[in-house]
């Protein structure tokens, strides 16, 4: 019973987290939606562990790793997007479309 | 023992050793006595082992046929090169090798006022030639035959062109070289149909009577061109733009016999195509008397001899047409030696009166008593005067004709004998006897180097016609002097030929009574002038065809596709749009369309 109900939190949060990433216009916001979802997984991984067992904690630990660098990339970007443009709103970056 | 196969080897290697050094090493050929020597010692070795060859045969030596494979292919052999060393090949080895011989050593000083690099220039020519001509003359098939055939082509391209300087020179050689290429198509076509039929490059394979004729109607074609006759005899007379020696060695003695030559050895072939050679025996008279007649009203010498030849080489043709490859041959023979000697003559004469023009010439046997010996006797082997070469020789052509084809050939033959008298009586008289010209006066005869080939020269220009029986045995050809209705009237043709030169042309402006027709027709120049509304009326216009095809079809589609490629990449291109969200949406909905596949329902 206890699974569901998580199972369902991580839907949720893997949820809003993708209507962040379709509809935020800001960089920053778009990365904190990817860390949401991101998140979502790790909810599903830790609630697996917990009520079944299995190595699913330590995934979590690297899983952490991994966002910890992704976001580190990601801010980068950023920083890099408003020195270029002066402001974070992604939809500037389109000179790769011709 | 393979000594045979090493002389032909020798006789093929030396001209062609001495052509590589000229052509490889530059000091050589722009000096003047390197190239010279490097050249005339390479004939001499060439005539050396072909006179070997002979003497060898002449011995009871037997024919020697080697070959090597030059195009393997898949366990088999497409096509062979070699050598073929019998009756007929060893002797037109001979006879070229000795003329080529001689006409370098008359070209020492005809051509000592050339620059040294053109001097040099022309020996490594001469050298080229030699090589190609024996290349030919040794050929096993007819494959190696053509090769042969094509470089004699270039080298004579290359030598009518020499004084390429003078536009009409360099008009001439690219003149001859077209007129010779378009017919060498038939050869080339020739080679493909024989070996798709038969799978062979050799004459005496046994093609079907059709296939025979075929083939050798299409060779038939290059010899019409390669040997001058009508209707591409056009590219001869011009051809006389060349230095006189080469005019004497490649456009009379051997080269423009080559199509002679090759009708000679692929005579098996003909022999299965009866109706190519009644129109060999046809345009072969046709050309003899035609040209005969033109040259009758030339004004320049060289062109007298050059249509002269034309005509011989029409009586030569007529006689293998007739079936009597033999008379062809011997004919062949003998014209190379009293044509080369007549062509060299006349070289000593220009020489000394820097003209080609009869007019200018004149009374010049006071001055050169030698040159006009050497001519007289050439003028009387050519007109086929009892007792020298051209008689005994031209006498078996007009026997082979006897009594072929209702007769016509041998009238027309006949009459060709006659003119041939009469032209050679109209230079005689012009240039050698009567009163001296201003010129003329002051003509001297040329030097040891020059008078030696002409006297060298005139000994077979006599004596060859004595070879027949020997030459017939050599070959295995049937040959006896005979007494008859043609040896009469041929000698009575020429006889009164050359009186009537005497009586017809004696006075200053005497002419033929016809001659303003056949001035009006080669002033006009009808021949070329067809030639050229059919290169205008039909090549250029199937070339523009060619070319709206290639534009608009060929390039056409080339085009359309790589608008149709543009085309299609701007119609794409707006679903790029650049915003991140939209990739980030068809990476969700491919997530889902994967996860559906899946298996997740």
């Amino acid at each position: 019973m206890r699974l569901t109900e998580v199972l369902l939190l991580a839907t949720l949060l893997f949820s809003i987290g993708l209507y962040g990433v379709l509809t935020r216009r800001h960089a920053v916001a778009l990365l904190l939606s990817i860390e949401l979802m991101a998140n979502a997984a790790n909810v599903v991984f830790v609630a697996f562990a917990t009520l079944r067992g299995g190595p699913g904690e330590a995934l979590v630990l690297f899983a952490l790793v991994v966002t910890v660098s992704e976001v580190a990339v990601g801010l980068a970007l950023v920083m890099l997007l408003y020195r270029r443009h002066g402001d974070t709103v992604l939809d500037l970056a389109r000179e790769a479309r011709h | 023992m393979n000594s045979p196969v090493l002389l032909g080897e020798v006789a093929l290697g030396a001209p062609a050793l001495a052509a590589l050094l000229l052509v490889v090493f530059p000091w050589a050929r722009r000096r003047r006595a390197p190239a010279a020597g490097l050249t005339i010692a390479s004939s001499l070795v060439a005539a050396a082992a072909a006179a070997k060859l002979v003497i060898d045969r002449t011995g009871g030596a037997p024919d020697v046929r080697v070959t090597i494979p030059w195009l393997p292919a898949q366990g088999h052999t497409l096509a062979e090169v070699g050598l073929q060393l019998d009756g007929v090949s060893v002797v037109m080895l001979l006879v070229v090798t000795v003329v080529a011989l001689c006409v370098q050593v008359f070209s020492l000083e005809y051509m000592r006022d050339e620059t040294a690099r053109s001097y040099g220039r022309y020996f490594a020519y001469h050298a080229l030639f030699l090589f190609s001509m024996n290349l030919l003359v040794l050929a096993p098939n007819l494959l190696q035959l053509f090769a042969g055939w094509e470089l004699v082509g270039v080298t004579s391209y290359l030598l009518i062109g020499f004084y390429f300087a003078r536009p009409s020179a360099a008009r001439a050689a690219v003149k001859a070289f077209w007129m010779t290429k378009l017919a060498d198509m038939g050869f080339l076509f020739a080679l493909l149909v024989l070996f798709a039929s038969t799978g062979s490059f050799d004459w005496t394979v046994a093609a079907s009577p059709q296939v025979a004729t075929a083939v050798t109607a299409l060779l038939f074609i290059a010899v019409v061109g390669k040997s001058a006759q009508f209707p591409l005899h056009v590219w001869l007379p011009d051809a006389m733009e060349g230095p006189t020696p080469v005019s004497a060695l490649l456009h009379a003695a051997t080269m423009v016999a080559a199509g002679v030559y090759m009708l000679v050895r692929a005579d098996p072939l003909f022999a299965r195509a009866p109706a190519t050679r009644d129109l060999m025996l046809w345009v072969g008279a046709g050309t003899a008397a035609f040209a005969a007649l033109l040259a009758l009203v030339q004004t320049d010498i060289k062109r007298v001899l050059a249509y002269s030849t034309c005509s011989q080489l029409g009586l030569m043709v007529a006689a293998i047409g007739a079936g009597s490859a033999f008379a062809g041959f011997f004919h062949l023979g003998t014209h190379a030696f009293f044509k080369a000697l007549l062509f060299l003559a006349a070289g000593s004469v220009i020489h000394a009166v820097h003209s080609n023009e009869l007019g200018a010439m004149g009374g010049l046997r006071r001055r050169m008593p030698l040159t006009s010996a050497v001519f007289v006797v050439g003028a009387l082997s050519l007109s086929g005067v009892p007792g020298f070469a051209g008689f005994a020789s031209k006498d078996l052509v007009l026997a082979s004709v006897e009594g072929k084809a209702g007769w016509v050939p041998w009238v027309l033959l006949m009459a060709s004998a006659f003119l041939t008298a009469l032209y050679m009586g109209r230079v005689l008289v012009k240039a050698f006897l009567g009163p001296p010209s201003e010129a003329a006066a002051h003509a001297h005869e040329p030097g040891f180097s020059m008078t030696g080939p002409l006297v060298l020269l005139a000994v077979p220009a006599v004596f060859a016609g004595l070879l027949g029986g020997w030459l017939a045995r050599s070959l295995g050809a049937d040959y006896h002097l005979h007494l008859g209705l043609t040896p009469v009237v041929a000698s009575a043709a020429a006889v009164l030929g050359l009186g009537a030169a005497v009586f017809v042309f004696g006075g200053a402006g005497r002419r033929v009574p016809w001659a303003a027709a056949l001035e009006y027709f080669d002033r006009g120049a009808f021949v070329d002038r067809g030639w050229e509304s059919l290169y205008r009326q039909v090549l250029l216009r199937v070339s523009g065809w060619a070319r709206w095809v290639d534009r608009y079809l060929v390039d056409g589609v080339i085009n359309a596709l790589g608008w149709g490629t543009l085309e299609v990449g701007t119609t794409v291109r707006p679903l790029q749009t650049g915003r991140t969200r939209d990739y980030v949406f068809a990476v969700m909905v491919g997530a889902l369309v994967l996860a559906w596949l899946g298996g997740w329902r």
